[in-house]
């Protein structure tokens, strides 16, 4: 249990780290990364099931980008693999409701089951490291500046800074909590019902508490609901940017549109 | 929900059946803006509800764990409203951090999740259920009938959602028999932690269940006549264009009869040559619902007109803001 709260303690802090060291794409104005991922997500989806050479080449995009984030492709590989057991849970069953013969290997006969199977896997992958990687390359405060940006409402880009905020603080909490109750269990590692309701339940009262102190201060300094930029972090759209979305565009629309099979 | 398991068509539509409903969310919560300490309290409940969910605690007779999804609960704690935004922003900050779903699946997630258990469950089973002063037994039997309610829904979505978009070659029947089981395990296992946090709270400090009421933070003020009439106008549309499309007519039109009576067929066949198949490649890659029954084209249809409509009407009509 603790090992979960301090793992995701371990996460924001390492995403924290990352804004630290900024390359080039972290310097981007957020907008751009964002629509360059949402049109890659879009684009990739629209593939059809069986068409995986297509989905293949669409690993360039997480490949080039985490080498110009400089991040290791490897680490956003297996932060990606969290999305396996559910999607694997649905994909499996197209194995046994599609067994049609699609094309042969050598001797092997490939099912149109195993093609959409491994393409719905990799559909997944796919999509998640796009996602990781804007996360990776823009930094959550970035990110929630440039959704409010975007025309998301006031209410929902402060809930997401005040979230991300208070996160970290109430999982040490948490993290306290479990301790004591480690402490005082001989052992026990379950968390029965009438010990965890009570155990969150505090949580959830001292949560209330720093709310309101949080709610007192924040008025006392002249918070009206929302949330003021910090001077100096507000990126402006540029050439840079205009090249970056133009750039992915046209080698997206080109990687979606000119299928293997018919350059080859 | 992945985003490997939606089509770009039923993402967009749950993405904007969402945005329509975050955005009446954010409409009423702007009421309660005076109280700006109203902000805090959500964000703040908001992570709690985060790290609650990495504390699992043990299912009884099951052997497995759970944790909550917290719909219900925030839903009895700040109003229905309120949850709303802020398991909205728990939902986006899961996606964005922990990798938790995805971009384009975010808006079925707050369909799935956020939506069915505080605008469906909380309102429709847990309130009648627990009354205006609850005692421990009528909390318990609440949290329990609206858990299930909300994760059983929840599936079904999930079910209709993955369906639409075509990705599984399950049949519906056969995947939603394998779904509601395992949901209805999940379901009972969020009522009991729901009504184990919330018998505690009663205890401890019940003046917090009473807030939702108190206050009427989530009652309805001002616009609410205003907006129940495009609401109502969006919702016949929307059903209108579910429904009708099911009688619609099978028989060909003026033109398409006189086709077919000269050339047998109802409609022409497109010459072979290179530009008419580039054509007809291109329209069948850029389709947006290339082989979607009727009824499901027509409510997507009709919400991208509406959100067209919409977006003219927010250009062509400046908002009046309050000095």
């Amino acid at each position: 249990m603790r090992r979960r709260l301090a793992h995701a303690v371990c996460r924001l802090e390492a995403l924290e780290r990352q804004q630290e060291r900024p390359t080039r794409l972290q310097r981007l104005d957020g907008r751009a990364k964002l629509l360059v991922t949402a049109g890659y997500t879009a684009l990739l989806l629209a593939i059809p099931l069986t068409h995986l050479s297509e989905v293949l080449l669409f690993a360039l995009y997480p490949i080039v980008t985490a080498r110009a984030a400089a991040i290791p492709y490897r680490r956003i590989v297996r932060q990606s693999l969290v999305v396996v057991p559910f999607v694997a849970g649905i994909a499996l069953f197209n194995l046994f409701e599609q067994p049609e013969p699609l094309f042969r290997v050598g001797g092997v006969c490939v099912s149109v089951g195993w093609v959409t199977c491994c393409s719905i896997l990799l559909r997944g992958l796919l999509s998640l490291q796009a996602l990781l990687l804007l996360i990776h390359t823009t930094g959550f405060r970035q990110l929630c500046q440039t959704l409010r940006r975007c025309g998301v409402p006031e209410v929902l880009a402060t809930q997401l800074h005040f979230v991300y905020r208070y996160l970290g603080l109430l999982l040490q909490e948490g993290i306290t909590l479990s301790l004591a109750r480690e402490a005082r269990s001989c052992g026990r590692r379950s968390y029965p019902l009438r010990t965890w309701g009570p155990l969150v339940g505090q949580l959830l009262l001292r949560t209330f508490d720093r709310a309101g102190r949080i709610g007192d201060a924040m008025a006392a300094r002249g918070f009206t609901g929302c949330m003021p930029e910090l001077p100096g972090s507000r990126t402006r759209w540029q050439r840079a940017e205009t090249l970056y979305v133009a750039g992915w565009g046209v080698l997206l629309l080109g990687l979606r549109f000119l299928s293997p099979e018919r350059i080859f | 929900m992945s985003d490997a398991l939606v089509s770009p068509a039923v993402a967009a539509s749950a993405g904007a059946a969402s945005l329509v409903l975050l955005g009446t969310a954010v409409r009423k919560l702007r009421r309660r803006e005076r109280d700006a300490r109203i902000v805090p309290l959500m964000g703040v409940t908001g992570a709690f509800v985060f790290a609650a969910q990495l504390i699992n605690f043990t299912i009884p007779a099951t052997g497995s764990s759970g944790h909550l999804v917290g719909g219900v609960l925030l839903a009895a704690l700040l109003g229905p409203w309120a949850a709303l935004v802020t398991l909205a922003a728990v939902l986006t900050l899961q996606c964005l951090l922990f990798a938790d779903g995805g971009v384009l699946a975010l808006g079925c997630n707050l369909l799935n999740l956020a939506v069915l258990s505080t605008l469906v469950a909380y309102p429709s089973v847990y309130r009648p259920l627990a009354g205006a002063d609850p005692s421990p037994g009528r909390i318990t039997a609440a949290s329990l009938a609206a858990g299930i309610v909300a994760l059983e829904l929840g599936a079904l979505a999930v079910v209709a959602e993955t369906e639409l978009s075509g990705i599984t070659a399950l049949p519906t029947g056969r995947f939603l028999l394998l779904m509601a089981p395992i949901h209805l395990v999940i379901g009972i296992g969020e009522g009991l932690g729901t009504a184990a946090v919330l018998c505690f709270v009663r205890r401890c400090r019940p003046e917090l269940l009473q807030r939702p009421r108190s206050g009427g933070p989530d009652r309805p003020v001002g616009r609410r006549r205003r907006l129940r009439l495009p609401a109502l106008f969006a919702g016949a549309a929307l059903l209108l264009a579910g429904s009708w499309s099911w009688i619609a007519s099978t028989h060909p039109d003026g033109l398409e009869w006189s086709i077919e009576r000269i050339t047998g067929s109802s409609e022409l066949a497109a010459p072979a040559d290179t530009p008419h198949l580039a054509a007809t490649t291109l329209q069948q890659q850029t389709a947006l619902l290339p082989d979607y029954g009727t009824s499901f084209a027509g409510i997507v249809g009709t919400m991208l007109l509406l959100l067209l409509l919409f977006g003219i009407a927010r250009i062509l009509l400046p908002l009046h803001r309050k000095p």
